[in-house]
Parts: structure tokens; C-alpha cells; sequence
């Protein structure tokens, strides 16, 4: 596994070996793995995660910085040889000899790369819990239409396309003089739900506004058509 | 009734030796792709190859077989063009992938896959991975595509560090076509209007070109000179990627008012189109 070696201007301090699948934390506080006593490193300034066969190092938005190589990152893929600077301390990162070294992710930066699922979630769980969240994604809110007339309860927005109108395959029927087969319709997209008019005599209504096209609704936007009065909201 | 005046290119940009992107139209079809590939030495080409004629030859079988085949309907929330769009995705990953885990030159390819396909008064927009789709309408512009990014993805998840993650994620993908037993796309299904334009693109464009800009590039030109005007636009900032793009615009919507108009116009079309076959 490779070695982290602490150093105060040309003197070697200490070693450290990184290990697979463990994290460890750089800074002031006695708390860290590493602990360096100076004011110019914060109480958690840095950490080390490993990644598949890698090991990435993430600055913890410390007031002074972390540079590789004299150039200030955020978060960077360690490499061996990588020469990291804290404060006036530096660790140099080196891989054993005849060690074996992953081959190096950011290797062709420009070409673009499929992200093993089970290294995101190796690095999502390993991560801090505020600076990775470790939900893949929030999941998009669910809308619902809950009826105001003309019906009763709530209907949940399920579909990707919900249609709205006199026939009875619709999602949501309404009658009423003019009212088209399908007279509007709901579509989910990745911003939000929209509601479009589709064809009929009788105009549906977004807040006692005509809608010719279609727009994007809004939480408690009052839909109307027909005998169909409903009021749209979302649920997290 | 729909008419769209469609265009597509598809540029090695000035950094690569080989073009990875593939990309299909057919407006008979309704049927609009694109596909970006990844992998070494030639895979991606062969990737994107794939998923494109795959796609594409199983919807125009679909269309010329009518429904005389019983299908499986994967989402029950979905139309179902929407479903047989899924399910040839579902089936360009599967050949994709058993390409790739039989042949050692191709392991690990994949492909992103940008799909749109015309139903009757919507048109489907699916995706797997980054090459963005975009809706120009009534002067907006939004991405309709959901991108499957490591970035993206913490962005939406609401994530503090997706500001720390460093560059060597700005290109990583969470899902692609052909890198696993299964892919999942992003759909949606969308109601569309007469003047709407749809720009289906790889990231090698949306990459050096804003939204923003291209909305501004798409008002008042034909499809085929707003493609031009990008691929240039997207080369003359470094073209350091493939670049493909789609321009779709909906030039007549299906008319609820009336039909008589809608006569008129057809028989206008037809007589256009006499004099012009004349002409060749």
C-alpha cells in the first residue's frame, strides 16, 4: 500500500500507510489521523479516500488551502510521487516499489469515461456525509391534482403523460359543452409538470387564464375544464 | 398532422483522429438519434455504431409490421411508442454489451444514446448519459434530457462537494449504453406546437456552446444552416471533441380547429411537390 511521508521543510517527520477502503483525515485537531500542530492548517483541513484501487485527496474547505505539485485542488486523484502542501508541511505520496499502481483514472482527461456504479458508491459512502451526499440522486417530487369540483380526492400525476378530457381513456374525465376528446394533457419533465391544450372548443384554464399552448404549472395552480375545477400540488 | 423540416451533422472536430458519434434522422420515421461512444482505439465508433442501428432498424420494423407482434411493456406510465423506444434501447444494450464482454478490443465501450420520437400529438425525448436534448419554445430553451453525470447527479441530489469534485469527474458518466446488463433512459413525453424547435446535440457542442447561444443560433435559419453555424461555432472554440448535432423544427403542428385548412395546405403541398419532381 502506499506511503505518505510527512515533512517540515526538508526533514521527514513521520510515515503513514494508506489502506484500502479507509479514509483518513489531515489537520490541527488531535482528532485527525495525521495531526499537524501548526496555526496554518486547519482543525480538519484535508482527507484521503480510497477509491477503487485509487486514493483521492479532498480538501475540507480549509481556510488556507491544499496544493499538489504547487497547484491549489479541491479534490485530485493521487499519483505516485504527488508532492502535497498544508501549510508549510508537505506529505509526498509514493507507491512501494514493485507495487502495484492503478492505472491512473485521469490519464486521458478529455475522453469521456463510464464511472464504475460500485466505485460511486464506494466513494459516496466513504465520503463525508456533507461534502458527498450519499443519495445518488433526490428523487423528483410527485404531483398531485386534488379535486376542488367535479370530483373527489386526489389524483397522483403517475404517468409521464396524463390526459385530460371527455373520453373516457382519459386520466382525468371531464364533461361539459366543447370539451375536447382529449382536451389537455400533463407531462412530466425532468424541471417540472407541464400542462398543454390539446384540441377542443372549450379551453382549459390555468388560474382563470386561457392556455393556448402550454405552460409550466406551478405549486396550488387552479386548473379548470368543464365541470372540472382542480388544484395542483407536490409532494417531496 | 405534422410537418418538420429537419438537418443533422455529424464533425470529427479538430483534435480527434476517429469520429465516435453516430447519429440517425428520418422524418417518415419520426425518428431522431444520437449517439456518443467511448472506449478505446476504435470501440466507441463501433459502440454508438450499434446502438444507432439498432434502434433504428427495430422502430422502422415496428412500423412496417404494424402490431402484428405482441410486446412486452416495460413502464406501464408510457405510451406505447414510448414503450417500444424503451425496449429498443433495452435491446441496443443488450447486443452492445455482448459485443463488448466477447470481443477484448471492444471491453468496457458504451455509448450515450439521445432519442427522439414523434407520436401523434407528442414526441418522446429518452436519453442515457450526457448528449444533451433541448426544447426551443416560444423563445425559451430547456434541457429536456436528464444528464446521467457524477457532477450532475450531486448537483441535483442538492450536494455541497459536487464544487469539490475535481476535473477528472467532468467527464464521468453514471450510466451509458453497453457497459452494463441493463441500462435505464430518462423519458419523458412532450405535446408539441407548431414553431417548436428541438436540437438533439453530443458534448462536443454543448460542451463549447451555451443554451443560450443556441437558441440565438436557431431563430429564422433552415435547419441545415443552423447546423452549420454550430458545428463551426463549436470547432472555432478548440473542436476538441466529435461534434454531431440535430435541428428539428416543427414547421406545421397537427391543427384542431379545423380541417378545411389543413385541406387546402395539402393540396398547396401537393402541387408543390408535382412542380418540384418535374423539375428533377
Amino acid at each position: 500500500m502506499p506511503l505518505l511521508t510527512l515533512k517540515f521543510k526538508d526533514n521527514a517527520i513521520q510515515d503513514f500507510t494508506l489502506q484500502k477502503e479507509k479514509s483518513i483525515t489531515i489537520g490541527r485537531q488531535n482528532n485527525n489521523n495525521i495531526v499537524i500542530e501548526n496555526l496554518a492548517v486547519s482543525g480538519h483541513h484535508a482527507k484521503i479516500d480510497s477509491v477503487g484501487d485509487g486514493f483521492v485527496l479532498t480538501d475540507l474547505q480549509s481556510k488556507n488551502g491544499c496544493f499538489v505539485n504547487e497547484r491549489l485542488v479541491t479534490s485530485h486523484w493521487l499519483k505516485h510521487g504527488d508532492i502535497i502542501s498544508i501549510g508549510k508541511h508537505t506529505l509526498i505520496f509514493e507507491y512501494r516499489q514493485g507495487e502495484v499502481r492503478p492505472a491512473v483514472p485521469s490519464g486521458d482527461m478529455d475522453k469521456t469515461m463510464v464511472m464504475d456504479t460500485s466505485k460511486y458508491r464506494d466513494m459516496m459512502s466513504k465520503s463525508d456525509s456533507n461534502t458527498l451526499s450519499p443519495r445518488m440522486k433526490k428523487n423528483a417530487p410527485s404531483g398531485f391534482l386534488s379535486y376542488l369540483s367535479g370530483g373527489d380526492g386526489e389524483v397522483e400525476l403517475e404517468k409521464k403523460l396524463i390526459k385530460i378530457g371527455k373520453d373516457p381513456s382519459c386520466d382525468i374525465v371531464a364533461s361539459g359543452l366543447g370539451v375536447g376528446r382529449t382536451a389537455a394533457t400533463i407531462s412530466k419533465r425532468p424541471n417540472g409538470f407541464y400542462l398543454s391544450f390539446v384540441g377542443g372548443m372549450s379551453k382549459i384554464k390555468v388560474n382563470s387564464k386561457v392556455i393556448k399552448e402550454s405552460v409550466a404549472l406551478k405549486e396550488f395552480d387552479i386548473i379548470e375544464l368543464g365541470s372540472v375545477k382542480m388544484q395542483f400540488f407536490t409532494k417531496e | 398532422m405534422i410537418i418538420i423540416e429537419s438537418a443533422g451533422i455529424t464533425d470529427i472536430g479538430k483534435k480527434r483522429k476517429i469520429n465516435e458519434d453516430s447519429m440517425f434522422l428520418d422524418n417518415n420515421l419520426g425518428l431522431y438519434l444520437v449517439a456518443d461512444g467511448m472506449g478505446g482505439h476504435r470501440a466507441g465508433e463501433v459502440a454508438s455504431n450499434i446502438v444507432v442501428e439498432t434502434i433504428s432498424n427495430y422502430i422502422k420494423k415496428l412500423s412496417e409490421d404494424d402490431d402484428t407482434q405482441e410486446f412486452n411493456i416495460p413502464d406501464e406510465t408510457l405510451s406505447s411508442k414510448a414503450n417500444h423506444l424503451i425496449s429498443a434501447i433495452s435491446l441496443s444494450n443488450r447486443i452492445a454489451h455482448q459485443v463488448s464482454s466477447k470481443n477484448e478490443a471492444y471491453r468496457g465501450m458504451g455509448s450515450t444514446l439521445s432519442a427522439v420520437y414523434f407520436n401523434k400529438n407528442t414526441f418522446i425525448a429518452a436519453n442515457v448519459g450526457d448528449s444533451p436534448i433541448y426544447l426551443v419554445h416560444n423563445g425559451d430553451i430547456e434541457l429536456i434530457s436528464v444528464p446521467h453525470t457524477v457532477i450532475a447527479e450531486q448537483e441535483a441530489a442538492g450536494s455541497e462537494g459536487s464544487r469539490q469534485l475535481g476535473p477528472e469527474f467532468y467527464n464521468m458518466l453514471t450510466r451509458a449504453v453497453g457497459t452494463d446488463e441493463t441500462v435505464k433512459p430518462d423519458i419523458c413525453e412532450i405535446p408539441y406546437f407548431k414553431n417548436d424547435i428541438i436540437v438533439i446535440c453530443s458534448d462536443g457542442l454543448s460542451g463549447n456552446v451555451t443554451p443560450n447561444e443556441i437558441l440565438n443560433a436557431v431563430e429564422n435559419k433552415s435547419s441545415k444552416t443552423i447546423c452549420h453555424y454550430l458545428i463551426e461555432l463549436a470547432n472555432e472554440r478548440g473542436g476538441d471533441d466529435n461534434i454531431s448535432v440535430i435541428i428539428i423544427k416543427i414547421k406545421s403542428a397537427h391543427s384542431n380547429t379545423t380541417g378545411i385548412k389543413w385541406l387546402i395546405w395539402r393540396v398547396l403541398e401537393e402541387f408543390k411537390y408535382l412542380f418540384i419532381k418535374k423539375r428533377v
